[in-house]
């Protein structure tokens, strides 16, 4: 099916869509497309006016600053795959990248895009989730930052204002002792996540959690954060014996729906599974050395 | 309706002026405007990469994707492969692996496994398995179970391995500018490099044994069908 008609402006400074979206009714901002364009053929989406971003190269990177890892709206799946910095330092980011969709579509389709979107089977938000992310939202009233936890309203709605865009999105870079990790479930190689588990952990300088950080795909209406799970792990040291009861909180915490994928009790042990092994490998690349118990 | 636009694309080496509206799919210019119907189009998702093509040298979906975005740029089609010098005119290396080994039943899919084939070869001249599998995996095909299609591949990168580099041949990419895209693959990650806390702790303070590297395997080469190299990489089949 083709697209409804619409109008197109294609900006090439940041400024220029400011003012053309505060400018426009209800423009719809294109990004990589990836999901963008299939609703606009599916007519799911009939905006009248586009405003595709892609020429805007000041939005274009991808690099650690003023204590974040910053990656601008422009910053693309492949990039993110491709970067040494990221496997270098943000194991999580490094797990996910080659897990999303394909390798075409991880050429075009953006990280602030996947989070605009705000699908709850997105495997970004979660990553942001786990790692206290934020998002820097442009607008008529200048910029405001919005923390992860308050951008996801419902599947496909953030709290973003209809005037606004999205210029970045953001984690802290780590810091000494910490870790973090990505586990997906999927029928097949280029799905979207049956359920995946983002996590991330801190230690102490006497090897207990500090700081812990679990986020969900697909198995709420948004991706969600384990709050109970985090708050267990808090305080305690690293175990398999804690991170079994830190997959069963987050496994309660969830909210999957039956599919043909499988049913709710299926995805939900899914969970704690995959959280099991998401903090196993955050501990690990947090310093934690793994220790084989033979039984 | 809404306004056309003038674009510019060098499709195969050949500048091509066309008048588009904003909504037009880069799949319906080549094969409509440009009249090349060697792309296909398989689905209405982005699902499938029958209509992959390259775009400055990247393979991406040209269904998901306006004709007005690709203003400026060079694509590939399959059409252009018989004019690449390593094809001497005749079958490229790839087209011709698909015919010695089967690569192909009805052929729907054929187009964009070839450039999703060419784009991996073009990086990486000595890929292993996994990495054809990897560069396949966004490109569906209901006939062939994959299987000849790897060898396909294989088959073009011996060919073009055994090709005298000759002069402008785009076939001989220097050997080490791998993109490696399986081998990249997380789990070798470390994020920190402090010291470790547990250390100098007794076992008590130790992670005691969970077995992070559970993937599941059933042990039967391909048995779910997909071009899937997760077991190996991931354990992401929990
Ligand atoms: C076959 C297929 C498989 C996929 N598999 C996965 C998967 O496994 N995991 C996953 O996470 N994703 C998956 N995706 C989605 C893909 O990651 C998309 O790239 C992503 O969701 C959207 O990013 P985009 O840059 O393409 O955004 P677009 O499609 O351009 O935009 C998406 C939405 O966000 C809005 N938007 C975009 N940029 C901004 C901005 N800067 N400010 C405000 N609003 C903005 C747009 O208006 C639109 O509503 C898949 C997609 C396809 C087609
Ligand atoms: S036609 Fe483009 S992915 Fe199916
Ligand atoms: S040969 Fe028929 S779809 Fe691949």
């Amino acid at each position: 099916m083709k697209a409804a008609p619409f109008e197109h402006h294609e900006p090439t400074s940041l400024s220029q869509a400011v003012s053309l979206i505060e400018s426009l009714d209800e423009p719809t901002i294109l990004a990589g497309g990836q999901s963008l364009v299939p609703m606009l053929r599916f007519r799911l989406a009939r905006p009248d006016t586009v405003v595709d971003i892609n020429g805007i190269d000041e939005l274009d990177y991808l690099h650690e600053a003023d204590g974040y890892l910053k990656m601008g709206a422009l910053a693309r799946h492949a990039d993110v795959e491709d970067s040494e910095l990221i496997t270098e330092r943000y194991g999580s980011f490094a797990d996910a990248a080659p897990l999303v969709a394909d390798p075409q579509i991880r050429n075009r389709g953006t990280i602030v895009g996947s989070i605009a979107q705000a699908d709850p089977k997105g495997d970004w938000g979660s990553i942001l989730i786990a790692h206290d992310g934020e998002v820097v939202a442009a607008g008529p009233d200048g910029e405001r930052t919005v923390p992860i936890d308050e951008l996801f309203l419902l599947p496909y709605d953030t709290s973003l204002g209809e005037n606004e865009l999205i210029t970045e999105a953001r984690v802290p870079t780590p810091v000494e002792r910490e870790g973090s990790a990505y586990h997906k479930l999927k029928r097949k190689t280029g799905d979207y996540a049956m359920a995946g588990v983002a996590a991330r952990l801190i230690l102490d300088e006497d090897g207990r959690i500090e700081t812990a950080g679990i986020g969900m795909t697909a198995v709420d209406i948004t991706n969600a954060r384990a709050a109970d799970a985090e708050d267990h792990l808090e305080g305690e040291r690293p175990s398999a014996d804690l991170f079994e009861a830190a997959g069963e909180l987050a496994a309660e915490q969830s909210n999957p729906e039956s599919d043909e994928h499988g049913d709710a009790s299926y995805k939900e042990r899914m969970v704690e599974v995959l959280t099991q092994r998401a903090l196993g490998d955050a501990a690990e690349r947090a310093g934690v050395t793994k220790r084989r118990v033979t039984p | 309706m809404t306004d056309e636009r003038e674009i510019t694309l060098t499709i195969n080496g050949t500048e091509r002026t066309l008048e588009v509206e904003p909504r037009r799919l880069l799949v319906h210019a080549i094969r409509e405007d440009l009249d090349m119907t060697g792309t296909h189009i398989g689905c209405d998702t982005g699902n499938c990469g029958a209509c992959t093509v390259l775009r400055d040298g990247e393979p991406i979906k040209s269904c998901l994707m306006f004709a007005t975005q690709a203003d400026g740029s060079e694509i590939m089609t399959v059409e252009g492969m018989e004019d690449l010098p390593e094809s001497d005119g005749e079958l490229h290396p790839l087209q011709e692996g698909f015919h010695e080994e089967h690569g192909l039943q009805c052929g729907y899919c054929t187009p964009g496994m070839l450039m999703a084939g060419k784009a991996l070869l073009d990086e990486n001249p000595d890929p292993d398995e996994a990495e054809i599998r990897e560069a396949i995996s966004g490109n569906l095909c209901r006939c062939t179970g994959y299987q000849n299609i790897v060898k396909s591949i294989e088959y073009a990168a011996d060919e073009l391995a055994a090709q005298p580099a000759t002069d402008g041949g785009t076939a001989a990419v220097e050997p080490g500018s791998s993109a490696d895209v399986a081998a990249n693959a997380p789990g070798t990650t470390g994020d920190a490099d402090g010291p470790t806390a547990a250390d100098d702790a007794d076992g008590s303070d130790q992670f005691d044994g969970y077995d992070t590297e559970g993937g599941f395997s059933c042990g039967v080469e391909n048995c779910c069908g997909g071009p899937s190299t997760d077991a190996e990489h991931h354990g992401d089949n929990a």
